[in-house]
């Protein structure tokens, strides 16, 4: 500084006055620095406060950008415009993730903020153009690492591939940050900068917020498309539902009026013995066969697409769904599923598929460590019928399906108009088989059992008849298996056991013989699989005072083989109340002597066809020499059905079979006519 | 406008004139010449103090703008080295101020009523600078450049095409620069 005038020396005041200049210059001194101090901290903190500020509202923008965006696009587009405008770095762009058959990896979304001029022109599209694979790259390596990356300088990191471009471009820094749905990177945005800039924490801080913030969308998209999802599609197999199927067909139907050259039809599927599975082996393992037998289907239904279609190109391995524009398999819930083949070249097609879908119940289904078997019955309604509706078409495949229900299940029907007749006739059968019971229009026939030896009678077939108005005496071939479908079956089955005890008890009581005479009566799958069925006949006995051991319950193979176990425990059961069991039309089912050789059996009955068969071919009557030496290892008691010739009384003698039934002694008469019988024999 | 410009000033003309000086120009403006860097004051103010420097320099008010602006870029070098290290030239060093230089005012300062320049770099490493302010102070703006350019070792010649003091919308200023000898 400049002092012009020095005060004198010698003055003593002017020494004081000298020394206080300098005392107070010096505390003039101290209040700038502190001053200058203070500005200095002020500016500092105002500076965070603004950087603080800037970042609050970054956040709050994201905030809502998070909860407004409607798609992914919109959330991209927004990261990296209003990234850049934060950090001021001039150039952003945004990947998505894709996850292709090879694997995951990043594709542009041709998101770009600001991509400056001509100089970037090459480094933009060779960015559009790669595909970014986890760790290659700086977006890839974002993807694999789900964290941010920072790279000062681009041209001295080694996996920066687009180098040259960059180059081009002028970029000097770069970073990426993911977009994060959960634990998934879903997008990754990227910046460059043409200045060479430091790694900034909390720029880094601040990604790793966004990244999650923005991720929402995605999840909240996500969740949405899961509802969309579940609205038309079934929970246990994933399969589309009732309304998408119906939806798909109306389409189908549209289609064939644009285009009449492109067939379609619908396979209305319904499993057999389905309720059997469910009622004996409960819910949980019903569910667990719907869902595998859907899986069969599906697979099945694969390999199909591409026989019945040469040209089609071979599905996708997406999940759940065949590719789209491709045959629909629906749940319609239930054990009812169905099929659309939407690109047929001819009705054969169909039945190909039918086919195919039957093949795959071939094989038992392992349910709680058993093999369980179930068949399946198919109706097919095809676009030859010129169709407006799909409730028409699911209608008369719904018909076909229970055509091929009544001509022995395991099969497929294609509809034709005579259903409609039989549709309507089934449902009349149905509502006066629901009045029968209460009319008591069921009557029991019964059918004497003899001793080979001396065509005594030992026992009697309990048989229902049905008394229906007008139609005169209607025989179980025609009404049970609507019965078994309806659940009637349960009410008839119980009151026929409880008549025919009471009839049989009745008679031990006026006819007594030192060998009470058998009453023979049959249980059906569905009464079979009834969890109190035990506790049910154990009241018929007490109610009707019959004599257990008179008791014998008729059960077919396969009404045993749904549940082994349970079979097992079940007829150990009623043998404890002192019940005989038979096995029914031996021969025709499919049980292995090994099964059969667990099962606590007392008597087998072999099948009419067998001893039919015996007229004709040494062929039938080795299969009664074999089934007598099985019986005979069993140690069970054989009663021959369908005798009806003195031949086949001779021939059954010869093998050794002991007892037999059969229209040569007798058909099933009414009561009435048995107990006539009996009194002429005590006589 | 910000007291830290007020503090510039004073700190410039403490610098070459002494203590005495600024007071006396304080006295004759009538101003008590309490700035402190972070309060806002009257932009009168600011023309006060440069008319009475121009009166007592003898100097045109353009001048002691342009010489303000000169002289002050030394201690802003001091004060904010950050803005001036990545830079190798005057040019780059001015074209930064929008993107760099001013949003970092605005942090410290809030509120700061900072100007926005157009620049096109000319081929012959020259610039053309276009301002345009209520306050006018484009020579301040010059004497700025002038200032950078001693810093980075060049001269910066100015050429107002347009001037807001002639009755143009804005000023528009074509610098050449060169070498310093």
């Amino acid at each position: 500084m400049d002092h012009p005038e020095s005060p004198p020396h010698n003055d003593p005041s002017a020494e004081a006055s000298g020394a206080e200049m300098q005392r107070l210059r010096r505390r003039l001194e101290r209040e700038r620095a502190s001053r200058l101090e203070a500005e200095a901290i002020a500016e500092r903190g105002l500076r965070d406060l603004y950087e603080k500020q800037r970042q609050l509202e970054l956040l709050e923008a994201v905030a809502v950008a998070a909860n407004q965006a409607a798609s992914i696009r919109d959330v991209l587009q927004f990261a990296v415009t209003r990234f850049c405008t934060f950090t001021g770095w001039p150039m952003g762009h945004a990947y998505v993730v894709k996850n292709a058959k090879e694997g995951r990896h990043l594709q542009s979304a041709a998101i770009w903020h600001n991509a400056l001029n001509a100089s970037t022109e090459d480094f933009r599209r060779e960015t559009e153009e790669m595909k970014f694979v986890p760790g290659i790259g700086l977006p890839g390596r974002v993807l694999q690492d789900g964290g941010p990356a920072w790279i000062i300088n681009v041209a001295d990191d080694a996996n920066f591939i687009r180098q040259t471009a960059a180059k081009t471009a002028g970029i000097a820094s770069a970073f990426a940050f993911p977009i994060m749905a959960g634990d998934e990177v879903v997008a990754v945005v990227e910046f460059y900068s043409l200045v060479r800039s430091q790694p900034d924490e909390t720029l880094l801080w601040l990604m790793a917020q966004i990244g999650t913030q923005l991720g929402r969308v995605v999840e909240r998209e996500r969740a949405k498309d899961q509802l969309v999802h579940d609205a038309s599609h079934d929970v246990l197999t994933g399969l589309p539902n009732r309304s998408l199927f119906l939806d798909r067909l109306t389409r189908a139907i549209a289609q064939k009026r644009r285009h009449p050259e492109i067939n379609f039809a619908v396979l209305f599927i319904d499993l057999d013995r389905f309720k059997v599975v469910n009622d004996s082996l409960g819910h949980l393992a019903g569910d667990l066969l719907i869902a595998e037998v859907a899986a069969r289907f599906m697979a099945s239904l694969r390999q199909t697409d591409v026989v019945s279609r040469p040209n089609a190109t071979p599905p996708a391995a997406s999940e759940g769904a065949l590719p789209e524009g491709s045959d629909t398999l629906a749940r319609l819930g239930g054990d009812e599923f169905t099929i659309l083949l939407d690109d047929l070249h001819s009705l054969s097609d169909a039945v190909r598929v039918a086919e195919r879908v039957l093949a795959t119940l071939a094989k038992p289904f392992l349910l709680q460590g058993q093999d369980v078997y179930v068949g399946a019955s198919i109706g097919i309604a095809s676009s030859v019928t010129p169709y407006v509706s799909a409730d028409e078409v699911m209608r008369d495949a719904d018909l076909a399906m229970y055509r091929a229900k009544a001509l022995g299940k395991g099969r497929y029907e294609v509809f034709d108009q005579t259903m409609h007749t039989m549709a309507v006739k089934r449902l009349a059968l149905e509502s006066d088989l629901r009045r029968a019971l209460q009319n008591n229009e069921f009557v029991l026939h019964y059918q004497p059992i003899v001793t080979l030896r001396d065509e005594a009678i030992t026992g009697v077939e309990a048989l229902v008849r049905w008394q229906r108005p007008n139609h005169g005496l209607v025989y179980p071939g025609d009404f049970i298996d609507v019965a078994e479908d309806t659940g009637i079956i349960l009410f008839l089955g119980m009151w026929v056991l409880r008549e025919a005890c009471r009839t049989m008890h009745r008679w031990h009581q006026e006819f007594p013989r030192e060998r009470p005479l058998t009453i023979s009566v049959n249980i059906s799958a569905r009464q079979f699989a009834q969890p109190d069925l035990v506790t049910q006949i154990r009241q018929i006995i007490e109610e009707t005072g019959i004599q257990p051991s008179s008791l014998r319950l008729e059960l077919t193979e396969s009404v045993t083989m749904a549940n082994a176990e349970r079979a097992i425990k079940i007829l150990e059961s009623l043998r404890d109340l002192g019940i005989r069991i038979s096995i029914d039309d031996f021969g025709t089912g499919y049980s292995s002597l090994s099964y059969l050789h667990r099962l606590p059996l007392d008597v087998l009955k072999i099948d009419r066809s067998f001893v039919t068969q015996m007229d004709d071919a040494n062929e039938g009557l080795q299969i009664v020499n074999t089934i007598m030496h099985l019986a005979q290892n069993l140690d069970m008691e054989v009663i021959a059905e369908g005798v009806e010739t003195e031949a086949h009384v001779k021939k059954l003698r010869s093998l050794g079979c002991a007892n037999g039934q059969g229209y040569f002694f007798s058909r099933p008469v009414p009561a009435g006519e048995i107990h006539k019988l009996l009194r002429d024999q005590r006589r | 406008m910000k007291g830290i410009v007020f503090n510039l000033l004073e700190e410039v003309v403490v610098q070459h004139h002494g203590e005495d000086v600024w007071d006396s120009l304080l006295d004759a403006a009538g101003l008590n010449g309490n700035y402190t860097s972070l309060g806002g004051y009257p932009d009168e103010d600011m023309g006060k103090l440069v008319a009475v420097a121009a009166t007592a320099l003898n100097i045109s008010a353009i001048d002691v703008q342009r010489w303000f602006g000169r002289q002050a870029m030394p201690l802003l070098v001091a004060r904010y080295p950050t803005f001036f290290a990545p830079h190798q030239t005057t040019r780059t060093f001015v074209v930064s101020v929008n993107n760099i230089i001013h949003p970092e005012v605005r942090k410290v300062y809030p509120g700061a009523d900072v100007p926005t320049f157009d620049f096109a770099l000319l081929d012959d490493g020259g610039l053309l600078m276009g301002y345009h302010s209520p306050r006018r102070l484009c020579a301040l703006a010059e004497g700025f450049v002038e200032g950078a350019a001693d810093h980075f070792h060049e001269t910066a010649e100015a050429e107002h095409l347009e001037c807001m003091h002639r009755g143009d919308p804005k000023c528009l200023v074509k610098i050449a620069f060169r070498q310093a000898a």
